[in-house]
């Protein structure tokens, strides 16, 4: 970054070494920067909460954040990789100074470093506010979560009594999970929403979403659990408002 | 100074009749007497202990037996070893003579003292190399098959209960394998000579610590036999209360290492405060004595929290205790609490001081001073007093406290500055440096590489609500092999490569270091750079089983673990080739500056003729500007 | 020759002044470790008596088995008083050694032993008596656990004191007695611990 201006020598930009690292360090960061972001971000899959664009949204620029840093810390790694090296038994002579330390380098970088941290924290504060105001949300539906080894109940609380082993959500229509778990932790995961929370056994933790994409969803366990964890897999049937008022009532509830 | 004068009493060839119990004593002793001590309690636990009848929270009464004759091992063996001896004698008031503690530093013994309780921190030293090896052995044997299993998305050959609880053991085995792997080789055996000490502060203390973890094999492994650790390496309550008895080898193993690392950490940090060399101030102090003590310190406070926290679990599985019960008012999350304010520090336990080692090698093979060593005391400082305070980023998604996420994320984020100080000098020190490349030298870049993509997915994960995504996924699993093994390990791997003449008198093979060097990072990167996709498409931590949208990645994953296997298989084989047949090591082969190399090859009993007066610290390499 | 170099300046020769301060060191910081133990033991307490899951902090009475009523904090305090007493004996002791007074340091330490063996067999009375069994609800469990340190406490200082009294009567320390302040630092902990232990059981 700015450790190049905090150089004291005035032809600072003339000599090689440093021309090279400032060549290496956009490369650098762009790859980094778009290979990183890209790349995570595909393998994230299709999103369907607002909660799964964001946390795609947040990678993408946390990776873009910090690859200036990563690309320098590289970039100046390289310029010392192709500069002269010694190989042999013997070691090569004295490096030609004995520098051993740079304060404004140093400031800089603390500075630099700090800011970054602060921007991370406070962006990732604001999201969280926002959603945990998503919990007290009072037009969200209610689904009671219980899990067991090694099986999710559903209950659909504001619907009477209706109970399934796959979920089914309207679409557009912000749910409230109530998560708790009759023998060991187990941890509540819809994939392609992003959101996760243990079931504890004891405890009642709550998690929400608005699912915006009609389609099936992944529904996994993400604590280990016991014998049969990797099988404690379900669906997120994801459907509009009058399938799901249709398989409501077909299973007994009222709407 | 007026005992200088002193003169030892005893003839050389004198042996009374006293001595001779220390004589006798050895690891072939001490596994006797621990195996009839297991055998002796287990009787004793079956004749004394009421049959559980009521069965409301007992499960049955084979976990008293169990834990109980692991007690019995554990006293027969710490007896036989000969570690009582010190202290009865303290008790009758005949403390050891000046022969004895000659024959307990394993003067005169030649391999017998390896074999012995024997109080020499470079004989620890060497102790300590074997033994992480075979942990290392053992651990990574079990990473083949989780590996192999995982080749396939059905599910492999293996059982679920077998996968999990080889899943379990891998991840503590490693855990413990990769704590002791720099502090205990080489905090043991190169740190005193670097501070210019003859012995450490308290060298009963040290055989202590060591063979402590000896002691606390047999249950780890016993456990293989009992149903195994089927709860992965944190072992959550309640889930390990269902476990079978192996559950019980974990409990015993935690414990007794955790004596171990209490006892180690005090007397490494007594030895770097009060016996440092003359003139040999904190700022002459070299880096690697910051990162071992570091990490000693930090483990200090927060393995005992480990250790109540295995002794309740142990008290629920066989007294019926209800700490983690719900049903009868525990909690879990009073588990995952106890359990990760140990385990964050515990992280760091590991990676300080394998990145202080790093930072030890890089002026030597950069031939000019260390770039900026206030920012790495710093960088080091402010790692170990954040890590105490971020234990519950590992509890976002627990739902234990919603409002505290804000406040943990703010000092989990806010270890980003001060581990930014390490790459800083790391970065700093290579640039303008006449690099002298060795397998040292490479592993720093690898450090680079590996800690920076672990470093940057540390920033992910301790974000909120991208762990709401993230947090138990294979993604977690890749960020943390990044930083333990990618960082720890490398470092772990060039310190054996860097100290290596000087504990053996040998130097390592300068062919095959490389050929495991290669084999390791690239394996590595292949592995864990992968796993980081299936972890962002969604594949849980732990399951033997998983979606074929996944089988792509894991089977790259397991191909990059075989290169893993391989290099490592190298390094193992270039150890004991070069122990046995080696070039024989010149005094100081890599012409650093630090006081261990200044020692002749085999370093001599109690190291130094004339203790050493330090005038300038160890980084004063480079040619004077004219 | 170079052995004899060794022989001379070995470690185990140093004056007993540095070899007591590193001492003292080292068992602070193994005091660090217990003390991060105890608290943690405290934090359990804590925990549990705050989160009251599923109200089993204290079980109410039923069809099975009886409420459970905890005991008195005071049997704790009686504990922590003897160990107080035990602490000053050890002082006194201690006043004796650094006035080279022999008599008063047997005394001291030798009735210092005496109060840690009182207390560790009235400790072993009162997790005997009491009404509940460690099953029976959060509470109880605690309760067992800070006994259960205190017993771990006790035996420990029951022969530390033992070793003490018997190196005090045979005359090791007229030359040194660094050994003896070490103790006092121990029974000093030995004291706070078993007074934080009765600090919670103060809060049913």
């Amino acid at each position: 970054m700015s450790d190049l201006d905090t150089q004291k020598r005035p032809s600072i930009f003339e000599r090689k070494d440093v021309k090279q690292t400032v060549f290496f360090w956009v490369i650098f960061t762009a790859i980094i920067g778009y290979v990183g972001a890209t790349a995570q971000a595909r393998s994230m899959g299709a999103s369907a909460s607002e909660t799964m664009s964001t946390t795609i949204h947040m990678i993408k620029v946390f990776t873009w954040v910090a690859a200036p840093i990563a690309g320098l810390v590289a970039a100046m790694a390289m310029t010392t990789l192709i500069g002269k090296i010694h190989f042999g038994d013997a070691p090569p002579e004295e490096a030609d100074h004995q520098i051993r330390n740079s304060p404004r380098l140093t400031a800089t970088w603390l500075v630099v470093s700090s800011v970054l941290c602060l921007f991370a924290v406070v962006w990732g504060t604001i999201v969280l506010q926002n959603d945990n105001a998503a919990l007290l949300n009072p037009k969200a539906m209610n689904v009671n979560v219980t899990g067991q080894q090694w099986v999710w109940n559903f209950d659909y609380v504001d619907n009477g009594t209706v109970r399934s082993e796959d979920l089914y959500l309207p679409v557009n229509k912000p749910v409230v999970f109530h998560v708790t778990s009759r023998d060991v932790i187990h941890g509540f995961w819809i994939v392609q929403m992003g959101i996760k929370v243990d079931a504890n056994p004891g405890y009642i933790t709550t998690t929400s979403a608005t699912p915006n994409k009609i389609g099936i969803y992944d529904l996994r366990c993400a604590e280990l659990c016991g014998l049969y964890h990797a099988y404690m897999q379900k669906k997120v049937h994801v459907v509009s408002q009058s399938d799901y008022d249709a398989w409501i009532k077909s299973h007994g509830g009222q709407i | 100074m007026t005992t200088m004068m002193e003169h030892s009493a005893s003839a050389p060839g004198h042996s009374a009749p006293k001595r001779a119990l220390i004589e006798r004593l050895n690891i072939f002793t001490a596994f006797g007497l621990g195996i009839i001590g297991a055998i002796v309690f287990w009787y004793l636990a079956k004749a004394i202990l009421p049959a559980n009848t009521d069965g409301s929270y007992i499960k049955s009464n084979r976990d008293q037996y169990v834990l109980f004759s692991m007690i019995g091992w554990l006293i027969g063996f710490m007896t036989g070893i000969g570690a009582l001896i010190g202290p009865f004698r303290w008790l009758l008031g005949k403390d050891l003579n000046h022969d004895e503690n000659m024959f307990y530093a394993g003067k005169d013994q030649g391999v017998k003292r390896y074999l012995r309780y024997t109080t020499d921190h470079k004989v620890v030293g060497i102790q300590y190399l074997v033994l992480t090896m075979i942990i290392f052995f053992v651990g990574g044997t079990l990473a083949m098959l989780i590996r192999t299993n995982l080749a396939h998305p059905g599910g492999g050959w293996l059982q679920p209960q077998t996968y999990n609880a080889i899943v379990g053991t891998h991840g503590i085995i490693m855990i413990v394998g990769t704590i002791i792997m720099v502090t205990g080789p080489f905090g043991n055996f190169i740190m005193p000579i670097m501070i210019g000490a003859r012995d450490m502060a308290f060298p009963r203390l040290n055989a202590l610590s060591f063979w402590l973890i000896v002691a606390a094999v047999p249950p780890i492994l016993s456990s293989f036999f009992l149903g195994g650790i089927s709860t992965g390496w944190v072992a959550y309550n309640p889930l390990a209360s269902q476990a079978p008895p192996g559950m019980d080898g974990y409990i015993m193993f935690i414990c007794i290492f955790a004596l171990s690392t209490m006892v180690a950490g005090a007397n490494i940090t007594t030895t770097v405060i009060k016996m440092r060399a003359k003139g040999m101030t904190w700022n002459r102090t070299p880096i690697f004595i910051y990162g071992v003590v570091a990490s000693v310190a930090l483990a200090l406070p927060a393995f005992p929290v480990f250790f109540l926290s295995q002794v309740m679990s142990g008290m629920d599985r066989a007294t019926g205790s209800t700490f983690y019960n719900t049903t009868g008012g525990g909690s879990g999350w009073l588990y995952e609490n106890l359990f990760w304010i140990m385990g964050h520090p515990e992280v760091y336990v590991i990676l300080i001081p394998a990145v202080g080692a790093l930072m030890e090698m890089a002026p030597v093979f950069t031939r000019r001073p260390l770039f900026s060593f206030n920012m790495a005391v710093m960088g080091i400082a402010g790692i170990s007093g954040l890590s105490v305070l971020v234990w519950a980023h590992h509890m976002y998604t627990t739902g234990w406290a919603p409002l505290l996420s804000a406040p943990f994320m703010l000092t989990t984020e806010l270890i980003s500055i001060p581990t930014g100080l390490l790459f800083l000098v790391l970065i700093g020190t290579l640039w303008r440096g006449r690099l002298w490349m060795t397998m040292p030298a490479a592993s720093i870049y690898a450090l680079l590489w590996n800690f920076m993509i672990g470093g940057i997915t540390g920033i992910y994960l301790s974000d909120v609500p991208v762990d709401g995504a993230l947090h138990g996924s294979m993604y977690v699993t890749a960020h943390f092999h990044y930083t333990l093994m990618g960082t720890g390990l490398t470092g772990a791997l060039a310190a054996l490569v860097f100290w290596f003449p000087k504990m053996t008198g040998r130097m390592f093979d300068k062919t095959l270091s490389w050929v495991g060097f290669w084999f390791v990072q690239i394996g590595f990167n292949i592995a864990f750079g992968v796993m980081f996709f299936v972890g962002l498409a969604g594949q849980p931590r732990r399951v033997d089983a998983y979606a074929a949208l996944f089988s792509r990645g894991n089977m790259i994953t397991t191909g990059g673990a075989y290169l893993i296997m391989t290099g490592m298989l190298v390094m193992l084989y270039g150890v004991i080739s070069s122990w046995r047949h080696g070039a024989l090591a010149p005094m100081n082969p890599w012409f650093s500056k630090t006081l261990e190399w200044t020692v002749p090859n085999p370093v001599p009993l109690e190291n130094f003729d004339v203790l050493p007066v330090v005038t300038s610290d160890a980084y004063g390499y480079g040619k004077a500007k004219s | 020759m170079s052995i004899e170099t060794h022989e001379h300046s070995s470690p185990h020769h140093e004056h007993p002044d540095v070899v007591g301060s590193r001492n003292r060191l080292g068992v602070i910081l193994l005091l660090v470790a217990d003390i991060s133990f105890a608290l943690a033991v405290l934090f359990v307490y804590f925990y549990l008596k705050g989160q009251n899951v599923n109200d089993m902090w204290l079980p109410k009475a039923s069809d099975t088995q009886d409420a459970t009523v905890p005991v008195s904090s005071m049997g704790a305090w009686y504990v922590t008083i003897i160990a107080a007493f035990g602490l000053l004996s050890h002082r006194y002791a201690l006043a004796g050694v650094r006035a080279k007074n022999q008599t008063q340091l047997v005394l001291g330490s030798g009735v210092a032993f005496v109060a840690s063996l009182a207390a560790l067999i009235y400790q072993a009375t009162l997790m005997n008596n009491a009404s509940f069994t460690i099953t029976m609800g959060a509470y109880a469990s605690c309760y067992y656990l800070i006994a259960g340190l205190n017993m771990v406490h006790l035996i420990l200082t029951a022969f530390i004191s033992l070793g003490n009294w018997n190196r005090s009567r045979l005359g090791i320390y007229v030359a040194d007695h660094w050994h003896v302040d070490i103790v006092n630092v121990w029974w000093v902990w030995m004291t706070i611990s078993s007074l934080l232990g009765a600090f919670a059981l103060s809060f049913t």
